[in-house]
């Protein structure tokens, strides 16, 4: 990752006004975010926050009300800058009477490849994406998890330095969402700058670099996950074989909080006393499973996140 | 101002205003070429895989066939029917083939998403809107094609059958019968644009209503022109002649009186259709480019 | 691109400018379709009824329905109803009006089969009169087409007896392309009928120029016959006597064929006999043949002997 901005979003504000809400709806207020290249930058939130809306801006499809976005310093009406962008929509639909080779040949050659080379990279992204054996499928009689990977494999077809993925692990079972987290990572490993929105909160900690907090059309926080999760505020000790008497006798000890159905928990600056703790478990014929310092979870920072929100705007 | 005049004055802002602007429209075309062409192709193999065209063009092939049938009629009327009938037919089913082809391409792709994907890439929106136009060309070209095949088979046929009875005046007239189907084509193309037009801007619904009535009112230009020329006051006049250049100049294609009545076919009317249809084209499609260049998908 | 869109506007006005003279010139070479003043209009589909030809009779498809109800026509022929054949085919020729054998058919209609349904004198001159009227509507439609000049010729000729006016039409059919040897004999016939020599012998010197190509069997015949009826009226066209004898041979030879003898309105020579049919001068109180009484022109019904319907 190095400091490169490739995407810059600034005051990005989009109502849509119709004739019956002449007020308008504001699904996008004032947003500013940056993605820096090779980093992983993935935009979290409620349905309805704006991130699809703001995807969309950024590549054009819809227009802001006020702002500006510039990818690699220009704008995404330059044709030369969609050369260097890929990406997966949500819920992407393909031309369901193909294939996956048809669909890639033909993403391909929007790009002006030779039919040579539009051969060879059909190959490779389907042998990424693990679609060789499905090759010849119609995209109709795909699986949900087989049209994921091949909408991943049209975004990739140029080569793009960006790639903007809009929930890429929607409706995709546990094995599903299980491989195209491989997938986003392989990616991420091949020096790629990932824009990812999700709302699946587990496969973003497992990805991503940064993480915007995106709540009634605004960045509520970001930052890295260590920033936004803060420093561990406990130490935790799980035992077993520990009774109720034993449990008074731990709960006794000088830095532990409080012991419940076999875990103790003690401040996290009472680190000096944690020997002390463990040997007297260990004499109270308990026995030690694991001892760790856990961070709040991206879905803790989340919640808090929207609470606060919610009250500073009350 | 005579109508020449008016054509030169046309022609005139059309150089000056290309000549202003050559450096934004010819690296424009040439980027062009290449998307639309693919754009179209896709559109094509999408339509030959769904079955529904071909259906329908199966469908034809029968009816033309079943109108060799009107035996008791005279060879000479027999004729006439057939040609008539035939070239009809073509008109009738072309047009609803155009009408159900073009008011989907471009709404079906919105509501599917599958336009997501393309946007995406470097196409530019007028590139889609002009592929997806050139693509249902191509499709209708095929179908006209087949079923005037068809009908000049049936009225070979049919000729064979007759032409040793005595005083047969079967005449099958096939290069009249070539040129009208060919004129008709060019007919299904202009309306084709119009509705690519619409579709733009409304839903497929819309568009599909709207469409039969621009066929209808296109199919009345005579009584429209008649109307105008006629109109009791200036108000009228005018609304009626601004209806008249909006309005797709549908009979201007149609030969089908002329060659099914062995009439004298005016190729230079043919030629002068052409013309004014593909002015007519241009600017619709170029109204339709503005339009979805300016929606929000 | 600054002013993009009104670059564009300004294209796409130059544009329809450009379209203006195309279509100008499609006005002018299509008057059939497009001249404001043209005769025959699409008949309103009101008149027609709710059927498929009125549905089809809307935007584009008027000859297709000129075809429905000329089959629709073929079926009320078989089925006797003359009456009714009427306002189909007048809507056949109304949607149509390139439709010849229609227009051959409604005049003919008319002028043959009412005619000769009818019962009175006035209604009998109703009917060809408006056989006629159609016809000359049908010429009036199709300027170009030799037949249905012919054809309101020989309704004029046959059956109205008016040979000038039917001189006429086979005179203008004979001048178009496609026109028969025998529309050029007809023409120089009609001068032959009321014995106008004055206009017969120039006729058929005219006749004797048509149709020269001795390859074709056709005109070989035609100059066989023009060249024999020349000869013969060059040789008896001053003589009175000759005339009556050819009125008499014409006569004879229609007797023959039982096709009713006609009154000549304008006859400046004979009146008919009610009796045995032949002629006699015009002025005579008996029949120079039967002696029956003769009656005065004014005073004579339709011919009666021989008649049949055709």
């Amino acid at each position: 990752m190095n400091d490169e901005i490739v995407l810059q979003v600034e005051g990005l504000t989009k109502i849509y006004r119709s004739l019956f809400t002449p007020v308008g709806v504001k699904a996008v207020d004032n947003l500013n975010l940056s993605v820096r290249r090779g980093e992983t930058y993935s935009i979290v939130g409620p349905n309805g926050s704006g991130k699809t809306t703001t995807l969309k801006i950024i590549l054009g499809l819809i227009f802001p009300t006020a702002g500006s976005t510039t990818i690699f310093g220009s704008s995404i009406a330059d044709l030369s800058v969609r050369d260097r962008i890929g990406f997966l929509p949500e819920d992407a639909y393909l031309y369901d009477v193909f294939n996956g080779e048809e669909l890639l040949d033909f993403y391909a050659g929007l790009f002006g490849y030779p039919r040579s080379r539009r051969r060879q990279l059909v190959d490779e992204l389907l042998t990424l994406v693990g679609m060789q054996a499905n090759r010849k499928v119609p995209f109709r009689e795909c699986s949900k998890g087989m049209r994921q990977r091949l909408a991943l494999a049209q975004a990739l077809v140029n080569d793009p330095e960006l790639l903007i993925l809009d929930e890429p692990t929607s409706g995709l079972d546990p094995a599903g969402r299980h491989q195209m987290t491989r997938l986003i990572l392989e990616l991420k490993k091949r020096g790629k700058t990932i824009l990812l929105c999700s709302h699946f909160l587990a496969e973003v900690e497992e990805v991503c670099d940064r993480v915007g907090i995106m709540y009634r059309g605004g960045v509520v926080a970001e930052g890295s996950l260590s920033e936004l999760a803060g420093e561990p505020t406990e130490i935790v000790i799980t035992t077993s074989g520990v009774g109720e008497a034993q449990a008074a006798v731990i709960a006794a000890q000088p830095g532990v909080l409080s012991v419940s159905d076999g875990v103790v928990r003690m401040t996290k600056e009472s680190g000096d006393q944690l020997w002390p703790v463990l040997e007297t478990i260990h004499q109270a014929g308990g026995r030690v499973v694991e001892v760790s310092r856990p961070r709040p979870s991206l879905q803790d920072v989340f919640v808090r996140a929207i609470r606060q929100d919610t009250v500073e705007e009350a | 101002m005579t109508p020449q005049l008016i054509s030169l004055i046309g022609a005139v802002v059309v150089v000056v205003t290309l000549a202003l602007t050559r450096r934004v429209w010819a690296p424009a075309i040439v980027h062009a070429i290449p998307s639309v062409w693919r754009i179209a192709k896709i559109t094509v193999a999408e339509a030959r895989r769904r079955r529904v065209l071909q259906a329908v063009v199966v469908l034809v092939v029968l009816i033309l066939f079943s109108m060799t049938f009107f035996s008791y009629l005279s060879p000479g009327e027999q004729s006439r029917m057939l040609i008539n009938g035939g070239l009809s037919a073509i008109t009738v089913f072309g047009i609803l083939l155009a009408i159900f082809l073009a008011a989907f391409l471009i709404p079906q792709e919105l509501e599917t998403r599958t336009v997501y994907a393309i946007l995406a890439k470097p196409v530019k929106r007028f590139e889609f809107v002009l592929g997806k136009y050139v693509g249902a060309l191509i499709i209708l070209a095929i179908i006209v094609a087949v079923m005037t095949a068809v009908l000049v088979l049936v009225l070979v046929l049919q000729d064979a059958m007759v032409k040793d009875l005595p005083d047969s005046t079967f005449n099958p007239n096939l290069e009249g019968v070539l040129f009208a189907a060919l004129m008709n084509y060019f007919a299904i193309a202009v309306l084709t644009g119009l509705i690519m037009l619409i579709s733009t801007v409304s839903s497929t619904t819309m568009t599909v209503i709207s469409s039969f009535i621009i066929w209808a009112v296109g199919s009345l230009q005579s009584t429209i022109h008649d109307l105008a020329e006629h109109a009791d006051t200036a108000a009228t006049k005018l609304l009626l002649q601004v209806l008249y250049v909006v309005v797709p100049k549908l009979e201007n294609f149609d030969f089908r009186n002329e060659v099914s009545n062995y009439l004298h076919v005016s190729y230079m009317s043919g030629w002068d259709a052409l013309l004014q249809g593909l002015g007519y084209t241009i600017v619709v499609l170029i109204l339709a480019s503005i339009f979805f260049n300016d929606r929000q998908v | 691109m600054r002013h993009g869109k009104a670059l564009l506007g300004l294209l796409m006005v130059g544009i329809l400018l450009q379209t203006v003279a195309p279509q100008e010139s499609i006005h002018k070479a299509r008057p059939a379709l497009f001249d404001p003043n043209r005769k025959t209009k699409p008949v309103s589909a009101i008149s027609i009824g709710p059927t498929p030809a009125m549905i089809a009779a809307l935007g584009g498809f008027r000859t297709v329905a000129a075809d429905l109800l000329w089959l629709q026509a073929e079926r009320v022929w078989d089925g006797g109803s003359w009456w009714a054949l009427l306002p189909l085919l007048d809507a056949v020729t109304q949607l149509d009006p390139h439709f010849i054998l229609a227009w051959q058919v409604y005049g003919w209609h008319a002028a043959y089969n009412m005619h000769a349904e009818s019962e009175t004198v006035i209604d009998r001159r109703y009917w060809l009169a408006r056989g006629a009227n159609i016809l000359e509507q049908a010429v009036e439609a199709n300027p170009d087409n030799w037949e249905i000049r012919f054809e309101l010729g020989w309704t004029l000729y046959d059956r109205a007896h008016e040979k000038k006016r039917a001189a006429e039409y086979f005179y203008q059919a004979d001048q178009m392309p496609g026109a028969k040897s025998y529309v050029t004999r007809l023409y120089y016939r009609c001068y032959e009928g009321i014995l106008d020599i004055k206009d017969l012998m120039p006729a058929l010197e005219y006749a004797k120029k048509r149709h020269t190509d001795l390859a074709k069997s056709d005109d070989v015949q035609h100059q066989v016959i023009v060249n024999r009826d020349y000869e013969w009226w060059m040789k008896h066209k001053d003589d009175p006597l000759e005339h009556r004898r050819q009125i008499v041979i014409e006569n004879t030879a229609r007797a023959q064929r039982s096709v009713p003898f006609y009154l000549y309105p304008d006859d400046p020579y004979w009146d008919v006999c009610p009796i045995c049919g032949l002629p006699s001068k015009k002025g005579s109180e008996v029949c120079e043949v039967c002696g029956a009484p003769l009656k005065a022109p004014s005073q004579r019904g339709p011919a009666t002997r021989g008649e049949k319907k055709t």
